[in-house]
């Protein structure tokens, strides 16, 4: 409605403008300043009119959008998304926790596992060495490098399984 | 003028007339006017306490959930606890079988006891790293059986009733997995 006025007003000024280009066409004196003026006073009134209806318009929008944001409704339907996120959140955390826990776990065991290892790569390096020590007399040079070559590389590597077997051919050849 | 004035009458007139019909339509329809304003007062009034019943619920959910994590974490934590404390144990008892077996063999090559060691502890290590429930009894059945295996031979050869000087059921034990996996 206002802005149906508003559109009126404009109008009504084009119209006394267009009367003001008539009347000087005319050489009428005098009546086209009057008629300027007041069309101009229309055309101002229009448009403050319908600046005035747009802040109106913007202030109660954002009045009604603050009202309903601070609605008890819309406060409560807040509430409960923030307990089903909350809700999803305790499960993951759950989730993760569960890994943490057993990520820590089995790190402990493979420590144990280590730890055992290495007593008894210790004790079966000692025994290999003393065999070797014992048949170095008794062995050509180049077989007995090759054997000892053979230990000190699979104790770097620390791989048991080829320390027994190097410990089986030295018990077969004592 | 007289015409304007009579126009001017006739505009005023049709302006009261209208606002007439108005406040007659008002007066009619107030009653249903107010049941409505009334009913919207009371469906609000009905989702809001929906809302804050759901809210109730919810929160009362969150802290079942919570006590329940919480249980259920302190439980799988002491499983894991319980877990690494039997396998130390399965460790001490691992290392009491290696020295048990070269206590009592006394000729026995270190060779022999450090593969029976080594092998109870990857039947170990297999069993503890089974996925499946039916798996981890399997290694776990079998790891029995061989640990059962070297303690009987080692008691019978103290004994003096084994014929071999060799724990030969265990090393034929070890030979026949060794097989099988390849």
């Amino acid at each position: 409605m206002i802005v149906k006025f508003a559109l009126l007003l404009v109008f009504i000024s084009f119209a006394l403008f267009f009367s003001v280009d008539l009347l000087l066409w005319l050489a009428i004196p005098g009546l086209p300043n009057l008629l300027t003026q007041l069309g101009l006073l229309t055309l101002m009134i229009a448009f403050g009119i319908l600046l005035s209806a747009g802040l109106f318009i913007i202030i109660k929008l954002t009045l009604a959008a603050f009202l309903n944001y601070v609605s008890a409704r819309e406060r409560l339907e807040r509430r409960l998304l923030f307990i089903n996120a909350k809700q999803a959140q305790l499960k993951q955390l759950f989730y993760f926790k569960a890994i943490q826990v057993n990520y820590f776990s089995e790190l402990k065991r493979k420590r144990l596992l280590q730890t055992n290892n290495k007593q008894h790569l210790e004790s079966l390096s000692k025994v290999i060495n003393k065999d070797l020590q014992s048949l170095k007399k008794h062995l050509p040079k180049p077989h007995y490098l090759q054997l000892h070559q053979l230990y000190r590389k699979s104790l770097k590597q620390q791989n048991i399984e080829a320390l027994l077997k190097l410990q089986t051919e030295i018990a077969n050849l004592i | 003028m007289i015409r304007l004035k009579n126009w001017t009458f006739a505009l005023l007139k049709l302006f009261h007339s209208i606002k007439d019909e108005n406040l007659q339509w008002n007066e009619k329809n107030q009653e249903q006017e107010n049941k409505l304003k009334h009913n919207r007062v009371l469906a609000a009034k009905a989702l809001e306490s929906d809302l804050k019943k759901r809210s109730v619920q919810l929160e009362h959910d969150i802290n079942l959930l919570r006590t329940k994590n919480e249980t259920e974490l302190s439980m799988f934590k002491t499983k894991c606890q319980q877990d690494i404390k039997d396998y130390k144990q399965y460790l001490t008892a691992l290392d009491q079988l290696k020295r048990s077996i070269q206590s009592s063999y006394t000729h026995l090559p270190e060779a022999v006891a450090f593969t029976i060691h080594h092998h109870a502890k990857h039947l170990l290590n297999q069993m503890w790293e089974a996925k499946d429930f039916e798996q981890k009894m399997h290694h776990e059945m079998q790891l029995i059986n061989f640990m059962t295996t070297v303690h009987e031979e080692a008691r019978r050869y103290l004994e003096g009733t084994s014929n071999t000087q060799l724990p030969e059921k265990t090393i034929n034990l070890i030979q026949r997995k060794q097989i099988n996996s390849e």
